[in-house]
């Protein structure tokens, strides 16, 4: 775009020549190629919390303390200091290179009480009316008591509760409780947040809860999904005396034996002879998808049992594991088997997954396929973007590089599709979906039309990596594909010992050329390097 | 030549030399050269109103599936006739309807 490297030269440019229509956002982007954060303080002196992230408008820094009870927050500015000498040689002094020069501490709020940790992996930001939302949870127990409604084999916490807090001042707003309930806490999975909609997935009861963040400050209700699919589905089905538990209704004359008898063999259901709400949208969109790929009469009933009965009792066990708006009005929800397990979803292979797409307002499952489906495997190819939703609100989190908006990231996916097997491929990158929401980092150091970097060493998602002692290399895509920056974790020389695990994590500001990298041993104290553009 | 960019140099004087800066004392006769639709087979309805559609790509996608898997299947024959050389995803995988 530019025709020179220079940063002056590209401001003289910039004047003269408009970017093309579209494109105002990647042009002034390109001047990040400039700005690198290129020095780096190591093993900066700084408080012992676990730093969570900087929230997407970089705002705030959000930390947690290290017994998982407060929530510290900081603001990141630029370290500024003045020099007595007449000729200042441009370093740092010592007193510059501390973490307090590039955070501001706002406050201390105690979100856990008594036995509740707060979960450090869940976090979400709501940008528009800078609201974050934070879970407490008490400590999970393994082997519940089954009741009533409630899916065996999932464990069951006491107690969670997710707080509204709003971040400027550190006021709670509002709180939810669960109770006896057990939602998938680590890293965003069991949450979605959607513009001001959150969903929270209960995988003990099977139900997906929506809830409205209000600018007011309040966590209102708007539905729960799972048993009943409309608001008036309970006070229908209660008004009506097929729907009374199995021991009453064994007293009344019924033909329904064979429900009943169903019932009793399966512990899942013993208090409901109907199955939930969703599942009976889901069975009844099986059925009809099977009935009409045949025209034929016979043929359609040979159709249906051989792939809708036989596997009836298969598709009644399957559970919801995962939910991800993709836009106001519809879900995109994964089913999978109770056996699959709910926090590991490598081995896709043994443990056949499903998604379906649900509309919310006319209660209607729109597709559903099975994870190994070419067809769902072309959408998400063409329109990874979409599964993204983001709202308008977000400046920064439209420009987060993918498959679907980067040809290099487009060449990458192409390079793995060739290697491998095509079902394999498709199954692994289906495994994604449904995707975490704001789990990857909106700066642009991760676009991959600025740079190219090792995607195994740091990524946009932030998770926990093996750590090396090479640091880790930005070098421009663009002529003359030059490095431009270092990342290196740990300290300086290196350390010591060469053998112990390390981890590493990243935390890259939105949009100034500051980033901290935190490297972890199991032994000693995490050290953390701030890097930034001197 | 009297006009408001004044005596400023120019590469050749005798550029614009035909050029006769419009006058508000004395209107230019000329109008410019307008188009008129021969034919009203392309005019839009009269109550048309073009809004951007609700639904994102993604989920038309899904709706527009769901929408061929759920029309009860014809028979074989009718879809022959598009079934050669056609290996991109086509758009839209229908034809005309039912006559």
């Amino acid at each position: 775009m530019f025709r020179s490297s220079n940063v002056a030269a590209r401001i003289f440019e910039r004047q003269i020549r408009t970017p093309a229509p579209g494109t105002s956002v990647h042009c002034a982007r390109l001047f990040y190629e400039n700005l690198v954060p290129s020095h780096t303080i190591y093993d900066v002196e700084c408080p012992d919390h676990s730093f969570r992230k900087f929230t997407e408008d970089g705002h705030y820094l959000i930390s947690f303390s290290r017994n998982n009870q407060d929530l510290i927050v900081y603001r990141p500015r630029w370290p500024s200091f003045c020099c007595k000498e007449d000729n200042c040689i441009h370093d740092l002094p010592q007193k510059a290179k501390r973490f307090e020069s590039f955070f501001t501490e706002l406050y201390t709020v105690s979100l856990a009480s008594n036995n509740e940790l707060i979960c450090k992996d869940m976090f979400l930001y709501s940008e528009s009316n800078q609201f974050g939302v934070f879970v407490t949870s008490t400590a999970p127990l393994h082997d519940a008591p089954s009741s009533g409604e409630a899916v065996p084999g999932i464990p069951s916490i006491d107690k969670i509760t997710f707080h509204l807090l709003r971040l400027r001042d550190g006021d709670t707003l509002d709180k939810k409780v669960f109770h006896n309930d057990f939602i998938n806490l680590t890293h965003n999975m069991g949450v979605f947040l959607y513009d001001d909609l959150l969903a929270i997935v209960s995988l003990r009861f099977q139900t997906i809860h929506i809830l409205q963040i209000r600018d007011s400050g309040n966590l209102v209700d708007v539905r729960a999904i799972g048993t009943f699919c409309r608001e008036d589905d309970e006070l229908f089905l209660n008004s009506n005396a097929q729907y009374m538990p199995v021991s009453d209704q064994s007293q009344l004359n019924h033909s329904e034996n064979d429900v009943e008898t169903r019932a009793h063999q399966n512990p899942l259901y013993q208090n409901n002879t109907l199955l939930s709400g969703i599942k009976q949208r889901l069975l009844s969109f099986v059925f009809r998808e099977i009935w009409n790929e045949e025209s034929d009469d016979a043929l359609r009933i040979q159709s249906l049992k051989k792939k809708f009965y036989f596997h009836f009792q298969d598709y009644v066990d399957l559970i919801i594991w995962k939910v991800q708006f993709l836009d106001r009005h519809h879900l995109l929800i994964k089913f999978g088997s109770v056996d699959g397990g709910i926090l590991v979803s490598r081995n896709a292979d043994q443990h056949p997954a499903f998604f379906a797409v649900y509309n919310m307002e006319t209660t209607e499952i729109v597709a559903f396929y099975q994870n190994s489906a070419e067809e769902l495997y072309l959408f998400f190819e063409m329109f990874c973007d979409h599964f993204h939703p983001q709202s308008r609100s977000s400046l920064h989190m439209n420009f987060i590089s993918s498959h679907s908006n980067n040809i290099y990231a487009f060449e990458q996916l192409r390079g793995i599709k060739k290697k491998a097997i095509f079902t394999q491929f498709v199954k692994k990158m289906l495994g994604s979906l449904p995707f975490s929401c704001q789990s990857r980092s909106p700066s642009p150091y991760f676009d991959q039309s600025l740079f190219r970097y090792d995607e195994k060493l740091i990524s946009a998602t932030d998770r926990h990596r093996q750590s090396t002692d090479h640091p880790i290399k930005f070098i421009t895509r663009r002529q003359p594909y030059t490095l431009k920056f270092k990342i290196k974790t740990g300290p300086e020389a290196g350390s010591a010992d060469s053998r112990t695990k390390k981890i590493s994590s990243f935390l890259f500001h939105p949009f100034l050329p500051l980033a901290l990298s935190i490297q972890q041993t199991v032994f000693s104290q995490p050290s953390i390097n701030i890097h930034f553009r001197k | 030549m009297g006009s408001i960019l004044g005596d400023l140099p120019s590469f050749d004087p005798h550029n614009f030399s035909h050029f006769r800066p419009s006058d508000p004392s004395n209107p230019s006769k000329m109008t410019p050269t307008t188009y008129h639709p021969t034919h009203s087979r392309t005019i839009p309805p009269p109550d048309q109103v073009i809004t951007t559609e609700a639904k994102n790509i993604l989920i038309r996608n899904f709706y527009r599936r769901a929408e061929e898997k759920m029309r009860p299947k014809r028979a074989a024959s009718e879809f022959l006739t598009q079934e050669s050389g056609c290996k991109q995803p086509r758009a839209s995988m229908t034809t005309s309807d039912t006559p």
